[in-house]
C-alpha cells in the first residue's frame, strides 16, 4: 500500500467528525434509549429498596459484581495494546493505540459505577473516600474494597492521561480544520498547542513515563479486584491463583473488545486503509496466546481442586462442571477456547471477520466466566442448609444491557468528536527517513566545532 | 455461649424468642421464598437416610462471634469490628451495604435488609425499646442480645458488684425449654459455660477454618466427640 | 504574549525543513532564535532536536515517592486514628498498608508528570502566539524570531533555495 500523503491521511481521518448520518442517529438513538432504561431501571431500585435485584442470602453478589470485574478486566486493553507495544517499538500498533485506550477509559468508567450500583444503601457511597468526617472514622483499608477504590482511582487517572496526552495534537488539528463555534470550542479543548518541538519532546517523553507506570497499575487494578474474591474463606474463591487468572482473564477479554471495535470502526467509518488485516492478524494471534493462557490458568485451578477433594470445594467444583451451572460452564469453555482456537490459529481462517467472530465468542464466554466465578461459589458455601440458587431480575438484567449499550454509544460519540486512530502517530510512522546527507553535515559540523 | 445438641429438640422457641426481642421483621412468603429471611438464629435440618429409617441432625447455628472473623477485615466502613469485649459489633448505621461480610461469613449468619423492614399494625406495638430498627441496605445479625448484655453490665455496676454468672441470658438461652444454650463469661474459668466448653463433647462448628470461633457445640454423645460438626 | 516578529518559511515535508534549518544555522543565526512547528514529531531529525528535557523522568520519580509518603501516611494514620480490632489483624497492617502505598505511588507519579508535561510545554496557553495553520495540513514551519531587518532578504533566500513553499513574516515584517 503506497504511503498517504498528510493531506489525505488527514481527510480520512477527520471525515468522521465532518457530519453524522441518519442511520447513525437512529443506532444511537437505541443505544440511549437502553442507556436510560438502566438509569430508570437504577433508580427504581434506589426508591423501592435493593430487593428488587435478585440477589439473596447466600448469593448476595450477582450481576453487578459480574459486571464490574467484566467491565474493568475489558479495559485491560488499552494498557496492553498502548503500553506495551509502545515500549516494544512495535510500529503496527499506531493506528490501533487510541481505539485501545478508548475501550479503557470508558469501560472502566463503566465498571466504577458498580460498586456504587451494588451498594444496599448507594447514596453513601462516598464513605469509601478517607477524609475527615464528623462521623468520627476513616475507612478500614483492611478491605479489598478500600483497595479497589485506590486502584481504581489511579488506574482511572492513569488510563484517562494515557488517552487524553496524545489526544492533543490532534485536537489541534480539528481546531485547524475546523470553522466557527466548533472552531472556538476545539481551540478552547486544545489549550493552545502549536506543535513546538519543545512540546513534542515533551508529550513523548511523557507517554515514555506512563507506558511504563501504567503497565504495573493495570496489573495490580485487576489483582485488588481478584483479591475482592479470594480474600474471603468462600469455596473455590480462596484460592491464590486468583490474581494472575484475573489480570490474564482481562487481557484476553480487553483484547477481544478491541478487535470487535476495530472490525466495527473499520466497516462504518471506512477505515479499511487504516485498519489493515496484518492489525488483526497480530492481534488475532495475541488473542490466540491469552485462550491458551486461559485454559492453562483454568486447568491449573480445576486440577488442584480436584486433587485435593475438599468437600466444601468439591461441591462449588462438579456444580460448575455437571450439575445446574454446567450449561454456562460449557458454553464458556466453547466461547473462550473451541470456538477461538480454531478460528486464530490456523491463517487461513485468521481474517478478520474471523477474528471478530472469535471476539464475540471470547466477550460473551468472559462474562460467562466471571458469573461462574462468583455465583456458584456464594450459592454452596460451607454449610449446606444455606444453599440458595441465584436469578437476575429484569433490573439486573436491564442495567447489564444498559452497560453494553452505554460503552457503544460513548465510543460512537467520541468517534464523531476526536478522530479514532491518532493522527499525528500514524503520520509520524509514514513520513521518510532524513537524508543521508543531512545527518553527515551535521556531524561534521559537531566534529569541527 | 454453649449449646448442647444433645438437649437441643430442635423446638425452634429460640428463632421465636429472637425475633421478638431483637425486632427482627418478617418478610413474608414470597420474599422468604427467595431466600431473604432474617433468621439471627437458625435450626439447621440435615436428614440422613431413607424413609423409614430416616436420621435427622439439627442445631441451632448464629452469629459465632468469631475471634478471627472473617466478616470484619472486609467491611470498608467498619461496620463489622471487634469489640473490646470480644463481640463481633456490628454497626447499623456504618453500614453502606457492601455485603461483603455476608460473602465472608462461611456459617452464613449474617442478614441483609433487602427492603425497609415493616410490621403491620398493630404488631408495631410490641417492638423492643431496646435494639434499633435496621433500614433498607444494612447488614445485621445476632448480637447476643447485646442490649442485655449492656443493660445487666450497667445494673452490676449501679449496684457496685459484678455481674453474676448466669444473670445475663440472651433471648435464645432464656427461651430454651431444655436449656440446652447455656451464656457466660469465657474469661471467668469458673463460670459454667467455661466449665462446659472444657467438656469432652466439645466441638466447634467449622473450626478447621480458622475463625475462632466463641459457640461450643456439645456433640450428642460421647462416642462422637471431638468430630466435626 | 503578543506574537514576535519572525520570518519563516513553510516547508512541504521533513526533508526540506532540515535544509532550511541548515540554511539558517550556516547564516549564524543562534539556536535559541529558530522556531520550528509541526504536526508530527520528528524525532529522527536534527532540526527537531531543539529544548528537550532531561528531567521528565526524574520529576516523576520524586512525584512517585511524595505519592507513596503520602499513601503510608494516609493507610498509617486511618488505621492508627481509629484503632478498630477487625478479624484478629494487628491494627496497622503490613499488607494493606503496602497496597495503599503503592497505588498511591503510582498516581503521584501520574500526576506529576502530567503536571511536568503541562508546565513544561507552558500549556495551556491560549494567548496569541506565533503558529500557522498550514502546519495542519502537513507543512513544516522554520523560522527565525526577531532577525535584524538586513539580515531579512539573505534569510528569505536562503529558506526559500532549501524548498519553502511559502515564506511568511508576522509583527514588524509583515506589513511589508
Amino acid at each position: 500500500m503506497p504511503a498517504k500523503t498528510p493531506e489525505q491521511i488527514n481527510e480520512d481521518l477527520l471525515r468522521p467528525l465532518a457530519g453524522v448520518s441518519a442511520r447513525y442517529l437512529i443506532v444511537l438513538a437505541c443505544f440511549v434509549t437502553v442507556v436510560i432504561a438502566g438509569f430508570t431501571a437504577f433508580g427504581w431500585q434506589v426508591y423501592h429498596g435493593i430487593g428488587v435485584a435478585g440477589i439473596r442470602r447466600p448469593v448476595f453478589w450477582g450481576f453487578y459484581i459480574t459486571n464490574f470485574v467484566f467491565w474493568i478486566g475489558l479495559s485491560h486493553a488499552g494498557t496492553l495494546i498502548s503500553a506495551i507495544l509502545r515500549l516494544a517499538n512495535a510500529t503496527w500498533r499506531r493506528p490501533v493505540t487510541r481505539c485501545a485506550e478508548v475501550i479503557t477509559v470508558f469501560a472502566l468508567s463503566i465498571g466504577a459505577m458498580f460498586p456504587i450500583i451494588h451498594l444496599g444503601r448507594p447514596w453513601l457511597f462516598f464513605w469509601l473516600v478517607p477524609y475527615p468526617s464528623e462521623r468520627g472514622i476513616l475507612p478500614n483499608i483492611h478491605s479489598p474494597l478500600l483497595w479497589d477504590f485506590f486502584a481504581i482511582s489511579t488506574y482511572l487517572l492513569g488510563s484517562g492521561t494515557f488517552l487524553l496526552l496524545p489526544i492533543l495534537p490532534d485536537l489541534a488539528l480539528v481546531r485547524d480544520h475546523a470553522t466557527g463555534l466548533r472552531k472556538k470550542i476545539y481551540t478552547v479543548l486544545a489549550i493552545g498547542w502549536r506543535g513546538t518541538p519543545r512540546q513534542w519532546h515533551r508529550l513523548e517523553k511523557a507517554m515514555q513515563i506512563m507506558a511504563i507506570a501504567v503497565i504495573p497499575v493495570a496489573v495490580s487494578v485487576h489483582s485488588i479486584v481478584s483479591w475482592d474474591f479470594a480474600m474471603a474463606p468462600v469455596p473455590m474463591w480462596h484460592s491464590t491463583i486468583f490474581a494472575p487468572y484475573f489480570v490474564a482473564g482481562a487481557i484476553f477479554s480487553g483484547i477481544a473488545a478491541l478487535i470487535i471495535a476495530m472490525g466495527l470502526l473499520r466497516k462504518f467509518l471506512h477505515l479499511e486503509e487504516y485498519l489493515l488485516p496484518i492489525h488483526f492478524d497480530n492481534l488475532g494471534k495475541l488473542l490466540l496466546v491469552m485462550s491458551l493462557l486461559w485454559v492453562y490458568f483454568v486447568f491449573a485451578e480445576r486440577l488442584t481442586t480436584w486433587y485435593g477433594n475438599e468437600p466444601s470445594e468439591m461441591a462449588v467444583f462438579w456444580l460448575t462442571q455437571r450439575g445446574s451451572y454446567s450449561p454456562l460452564f460449557w458454553t464458556m469453555v466453547t466461547c473462550n477456547f473451541l470456538i477461538p482456537f480454531p478460528l486464530l490459529a490456523i491463517k487461513k481462517l485468521r481474517t478478520i471477520t474471523g477474528t471478530v467472530i472469535a471476539s464475540v465468542g471470547v466477550v460473551i464466554g468472559m462474562w460467562l466466566e466471571r458469573f461462574l466465578i462468583i455465583v456458584p461459589a456464594l450459592s454452596h458455601k460451607y454449610l449446606p442448609y444455606s444453599w440458595g440458587t441465584y436469578r437476575p431480575t429484569w433490573v439486573e438484567i436491564t442495567i447489564t444491557a444498559a452497560t453494553f449499550a452505554a460503552m457503544a454509544m460513548l465510543y460512537m460519540l467520541f468517534s464523531k468528536f476526536i478522530p479514532i486512530i491518532s493522527v499525528w502517530e500514524l503520520k509520524w510512522g509514514q513520513h521518510p527517513e532524513p537524508e543521508r546527507d543531512s545527518v553527515l553535515l551535521r556531524k561534521d559540523e559537531e566534529a569541527t566545532a | 455461649m454453649v449449646i448442647d445438641l444433645d438437649r437441643c429438640t430442635g423446638c425452634e422457641a429460640c428463632v421465636v424468642a429472637c425475633h421478638a426481642e431483637n425486632n427482627i421483621s418478617t418478610v413474608g412468603e414470597d420474599q422468604a421464598a427467595r431466600g431473604r429471611a432474617k433468621h439471627w438464629i437458625r435450626v439447621e435440618r440435615y436428614y440422613d437416610g431413607e424413609f423409614p429409617d430416616v436420621k435427622v441432625k439439627f442445631m441451632p447455628v448464629l452469629c459465632q462471634q468469631c475471634d478471627a472473623a472473617p466478616c470484619e477485615p472486609v467491611c470498608p466502613t467498619f461496620a463489622s469490628y471487634h469489640t473490646t469485649e470480644g463481640l463481633n459489633g456490628q454497626v447499623y448505621n456504618r453500614c453502606i451495604g457492601t455485603r461483603y461480610c455476608a460473602n465472608a461469613c462461611p456459617y452464613n449468619v449474617r442478614f441483609f435488609n433487602f427492603y425497609n423492614p415493616a410490621w403491620d399494625k398493630p404488631l408495631h406495638l410490641q417492638l423492643n425499646p431496646d435494639v434499633s430498627i435496621r433500614s433498607v441496605g444494612t447488614m445485621e445479625k445476632c448480637t447476643f442480645c447485646v442490649q442485655r448484655i449492656k443493660a445487666g453490665e450497667i445494673q452490676a455496676e449501679a449496684e457496685k458488684r459484678e455481674v453474676k454468672d448466669g444473670e445475663i441470658q440472651p433471648a435464645c438461652v432464656q427461651s430454651c425449654p431444655t436449656r440446652a444454650m447455656v451464656f457466660g463469661d469465657l474469661n471467668d474459668p469458673n463460670s459454667e459455660v467455661s466449665r462446659m466448653a472444657r467438656s469432652n463433647r466439645a466441638t466447634k462448628l467449622l473450626g478447621e477454618l480458622g475463625t475462632l470461633p466463641k459457640v461450643t457445640y456439645l456433640q450428642r454423645d460421647s462416642w462422637h466427640a471431638g468430630e466435626d460438626t | 504574549m503578543a506574537v514576535p516578529d519572525t520570518i519563516y518559511g513553510l516547508f512541504p515535508g521533513p526533508r526540506s525543513a532540515e535544509r532550511g534549518m541548515n540554511g539558517l544555522r550556516d547564516a549564524g543565526v543562534p539556536t535559541d532564535k529558530i522556531v520550528v512547528m509541526a504536526s508530527e514529531p520528528f524525532e529522527e531529525y536534527s532540526f527537531a532536536q531543539g529544548e528537550r528535557t532531561t528531567t521528565m523522568g526524574w520529576l516523576a520519580v520524586c512525584g512517585g515517592v511524595v505519592g507513596g509518603i503520602a499513601g503510608f501516611t494516609l493507610a498509617w494514620y486511618t488505621q492508627t486514628s481509629y484503632s478498630l480490632v477487625t478479624g484478629g489483624m494487628p491494627i496497622v497492617a503490613p499488607w494493606p498498608t503496602g497496597i495503599v502505598t503503592y497505588e498511591l505511588t503510582m498516581m503521584g507519579a501520574v500526576l506529576t508528570t502530567v503536571i511536568a508535561l503541562l508546565v513544561g510545554s507552558r500549556l495551556p496557553d491560549w494567548s496569541h502566539k506565533l503558529y500557522d495553520p498550514e502546519i495542519a495540513h502537513g507543512k513544516v514551519l522554520v523560522g527565525v524570531v526577531d532577525p535584524s531587518d538586513e539580515a531579512r532578504a539573505d534569510l528569505e533566500n536562503r529558506l526559500r533555495r532549501a524548498g519553502a513553499e511559502k515564506i511568511k513574516a508576522t509583527g514588524r515584517f509583515a506589513v511589508a
